[in-house]
């Protein structure tokens, strides 16, 4: 067979696969066997977002020259999306970073890794407490347990924050909150099974299209699916909506609260599941994850404000929009999933309306049974495994431990093997807080003087980055280190910058979004002399053992990330040239395993992820001696730690296994449009493009499709602006401004007064426009609302 | 050259698949497979990357055809130098 025909066939045979998959919801024909013809085949979860789709990577001479989607992979089935499609060409843009560059008389030139460690460790040394690693959710989960183990067991100061600070911290506080622990108890399984599916401020068609696909697929298949599409712009999800609610930004708690008051006034909530399984909880001042045991009849009469009527007056959604959501979730005969990512998270009241969305389902039970539930989505590929479970926040331990708890120091300590006491009960700076911390002179106040940022891109992801991004630049003593791929704006500020690998070019495994831990092995070599993340932070991590650094020992003396070989012989893995002479990433994962049974997030041994495309927790190893994993969390039928009745919220705040319903007040935000900056401006993605668009601008198919950022405009109010399609409008807010071209009637619709930016694009960094205002309790920056004006470009 | 694997959504109304299976036997860059109810796997072959995205957009925008599913793509020797 010729290389073409063969090349021809293994495509077809693919897609016949997939079309039979699509067709009967399951497999119809064998899965073919991967294609060889001096290719190697080898599965990974794709890089991009936190849907979790498998692919098929295709090897051949050292570089990636095929993708295909794995047919094996309960995510997405043998398809992928556009990007997905072209994730493998993400690693060959032609400007990789291939060497450790220090900036010199303002200059970025080449130095070498030795140097460049110890340029980190001396400042390490010299000021211990000013050092601070600001990570990702794009991390993979050993290289997360590293950095969080090199700072909480070693710097000790807990200076460590992600940049899922930004996405998807108000959906932890929310879980946290109302279960007593975070994370999605449903799974992707819901959305077979789910007749209603209600998206609240969230457009998976462009930011998860497969599981969106999932989801038309039944539809073509002939399922009733009834999508309602709560947004305040509408989007390509919007089109496959039969009730498209419009509402006022902010106001979706207002919303929220008109559901329960509809389900309380016509008596339809679910009687016997609330008496069984659910308290109530108001908000305190300041408030706390606990809040303030209220009863049920004082919730009743807090929330009889919110009639439908009140609520088109706060929200402008129609009242009889609100009596249909209401009427929806009074039905017991129906199963409903509500979905949400950035919509509801990016949100000064981001742990208030998680909260109201969870009390909406608790109240009127679509909880607990496939196809109903209250499912967040993430938007990075590892922002559950690395951030949430390893505990890569200032105020976190791995394992959903943190480390204000004495008994979880002491559990750490024990994993750890740490004298009692090493850990710090004081949290690190969320990232608002060390980014400005960072932007503040020493003498006043800013400690932070050394910023260490991996697989992460602040200088365009930051909010309001015109105050806590760039005046660092301009204060003398602030070092910034940056490890990444591609020349970001971050890079191109950075002091020192290393070249990393990145994905399939080393070992990793990430979390997706419905708890399913995934595992893939080292494909190609990284460019020049780029070198893992993890990497990077254990040589540094030894080079401070070197310099005399105290935390860099365990309680026996050994160094902290000590690796044996089989025959008990330890491996220098500080050095490049022995750091795949074992698998590190095993090692921190066994070790990391161990923390994953305090807050019943078990996981399986690393052999088993190797085997699987993904097991979602808590994975528990059966009589027969195979591991099962958890679909539905605190069902009974599913969950094996929910033994003692059909719901078991077993990590329960209130500790009698009841989770919480708040009552949350509407209230208005920070900053609202007035006479001055009368519009709202909303940032976000687009389908082409991944968060900052340094891998996807280099994938030419990509930036071909969406080349450019750009602001999209009501036609109404671009007529009353005086402006043209594609003419160049000034964005402007108080805290800063963009150029960029108009787009009106484009691929979203916003209403009147209210404007649309993405933040993919490098050369318009809309984030020195946006406000860095954060909700109180997840410390998540909101960048969905604030002020603007507009006006036309003239000349 | 770059070849790809589909599945095509073709439309309900028996007509309209006749016709948009008509076009894809008339294009020599497309091999068509055997289909499942309404999904049709076909492979594509075009010159680079940017063509075979051209094509997939193109197939689309068929009357007959509701959807396009990517679900495999080979892209040795393009013009980013990846073989």
């Amino acid at each position: 067979m010729e290389r073409r025909d063969f090349l021809r066939s293994s495509a077809l045979g693919a897609a016949t696969v997939a079309a039979s998959r699509l067709a009967r919801g399951k497999d119809g024909v064998a899965t073919p066997e991967a294609p060889s013809d001096g290719l190697t085949w080898d599965k990974a979860p794709c890089r991009f977002c936190g849907t979790g789709c498998h692919v098929r990577v295709g090897v051949e001479k050292g570089k990636v020259v095929a993708i295909a989607g794995d047919q094996l992979a309960d995510v997405n089935k043998g398809l992928l999306c556009m990007k997905g499609y072209h994730v493998g060409l993400a690693l060959y843009g032609e400007d990789r970073l291939t060497r450790p560059l220090l900036r010199k008389n303002g200059k970025l030139e080449p130095i070498g890794w030795d140097e460049a460690v110890e340029i980190i460790a001396k400042r390490v040394m010299a000021n211990p407490k000013g050092f601070a690693v600001y990570g990702s959710g794009q991390w993979t989960i050993p290289e997360g347990y590293a950095a969080n183990k090199l700072i909480k067991a070693g710097i000790g100061n807990n200076q460590i924050d992600p940049n899922a600070r930004l996405c998807m911290a108000s959906a932890v506080t929310g879980f946290l909150s109302t279960y007593g622990v975070d994370e999605p108890a449903g799974c992707y399984d819901d959305l077979d099974a789910a007749q209603v599916i209600v998206l609240w401020g969230n457009n998976p068609a462009e930011m998860h299209p497969v599981l969106f696909s999932r989801i038309l697929d039944r539809r073509a298949r002939g399922d009733e699916i009834t999508i309602i599409d709560i947004n305040t712009r509408r989007t390509r999800s919007s089109a496959f909506a039969q009730h498209v609610l419009t509402f006022k930004p902010q106001t979706d708690l207002a919303i929220a609260l008109g559901i329960m008051n509809v389900l309380v006034q016509k008596g339809t909530w679910d009687k016997d599941f609330v008496a069984k399984y659910c308290n109530f909880r108001k908000r305190t001042d300041p408030p706390t994850l606990d809040g303030q045991a209220m009863t049920f009849e004082e919730w009743q009469k807090a929330i009889a404000e919110y009639t439908p009527e009140k609520v088109e007056q706060i929200s402008g959604v129609p009242a009889d929009k609100i009596r249909l959501l209401g009427e929806l979730f009074g039905r017991r005969d129906l199963r409903i999933t509500s979905l949400w990512c950035m919509g509801m998270n990016q949100h000064t009241r981001g742990t208030a309306i998680n909260d109201l969305v969870h009390g909406v389902h608790l109240l009127s039970g679509h909880f607990g049974k496939p196809g109903d539930a209250p499912t967040s989505l993430t938007g990075q590929p590892s922002a559950c495994g690395t951030v949430r479970e390893v505990g890569t926040l200032a105020h976190g331990l791995p394992g959903g431990l943190v480390v204000a708890n004495p008994a979880h120091r002491k559990e750490a300590e024990e994993v750890w093997n740490l004298p009692p006491g090493r850990i710090n009960e004081k949290p690190g700076l969320h990232t608002v807080a060390m980014w400005r911390s960072f932007c503040t002179p020493k003498e006043k106040g800013g400690e932070i003087d050394t910023l260490w940022v991996q697989v992460t891109n602040p200088g365009q992801s930051l909010p309001n980055t015109n105050e806590i991004f760039y005046p660092s630049r301009k204060i003398p003593g602030k070092f910034l280190i940056v490890s990444d791929v591609y020349p970001t704006e971050t890079v191109r500020h950075a002091d020192l910058v290393l070249p990393s690998a990145m994905w399939v070019e080393k070992n990793g495994m990430f979390g997706n979004s419905e708890r399913r831990t995934q595992q893939w092995f080292k494909m190609v070599d990284p460019p020049g002399e780029a070198r893992d993340d993890c990497w990077q932070l254990i040589a540094v991590a030894h080079k401070l053992l070197e310099l005399g650094h105290p935390g860099m020992k365990d309680n026996d003396g050994h160094f902290l990330f000590e690796t044996k070989d089989a025959q008990g012989k330890e491996v220098p893995i500080w050095e490049w040239k022995h750091y795949y002479d074992v698998n590190v990433d095993q090692r921190l994962f066994d070790e990391y395993r161990k923390f994953s049974r305090f807050k019943h997030k078990d996981l399986a041994p690393y052999a088993e992820y190797v085997k699987a495309r993904g097991l979602r927790w808590p994975v528990v190893q059966q009589k027969d001696g195979s591991w099962r994993e958890t679909r539905f969390r605190f069902a009974k039928f599913d969950d094996p730690y929910a033994t003692k009745a059909d719901i078991q919220f077993y990590h329960s705040v209130t500790k009698d296994d009841r989770a919480l319903v708040w009552f949350h007040p509407y209230d208005p935000p920070p900053e609202s449009p007035d006479g001055e900056y009368p519009f709202w401006l909303c940032t976000g993605r687009v389908i082409e493009h991944w968060h900052t668009g340094s891998m996807t601008m280099r994938v030419p198919q990509l930036r071909n499709s969406m080349p450019q950022a750009y602001v999209e405009l009501n036609r109404e109010d671009a007529k009353q602006l005086g402006i043209a399609d594609g003419e160049t409008v000034i964005v402007e807010s108080r805290r800063g401004s963009v150029e960029l071209p108009c787009w009106i009637d484009g691929r979203g619709k916003p209403p009147r007064g209210l404007v649309f930016v993405p933040f993919f694009d490098e050369s318009i960094l809309i984030n020195k426009v946006t406000l860095d205002a954060h909700d109180p309790l997840s410390k998540q920056p909101d960048y969905k609302k604030c002020a603007v004006r507009l006006r036309r470009k003239v000349g | 050259m770059t070849t790809s694997g589909l599945v095509l959504t073709l439309a309900e109304d028996p007509a309209l698949r006749a016709a948009a299976l008509a076009a894809l036997a008339r294009d020599s860059r497309i091999s068509v497979g055997e289909p499942s109810g309404l999904r049709l796997p076909i492979a594509t072959e075009a010159s680079d990357p940017r063509a075979a995205e051209a094509l997939a957009e193109a197939l689309g925008h068929l009357d007959g055809v509701r959807f396009v599913d990517v679900v495999f793509v080979h892209f040795e020797e393009t013009d980013h130098g990846t073989t």
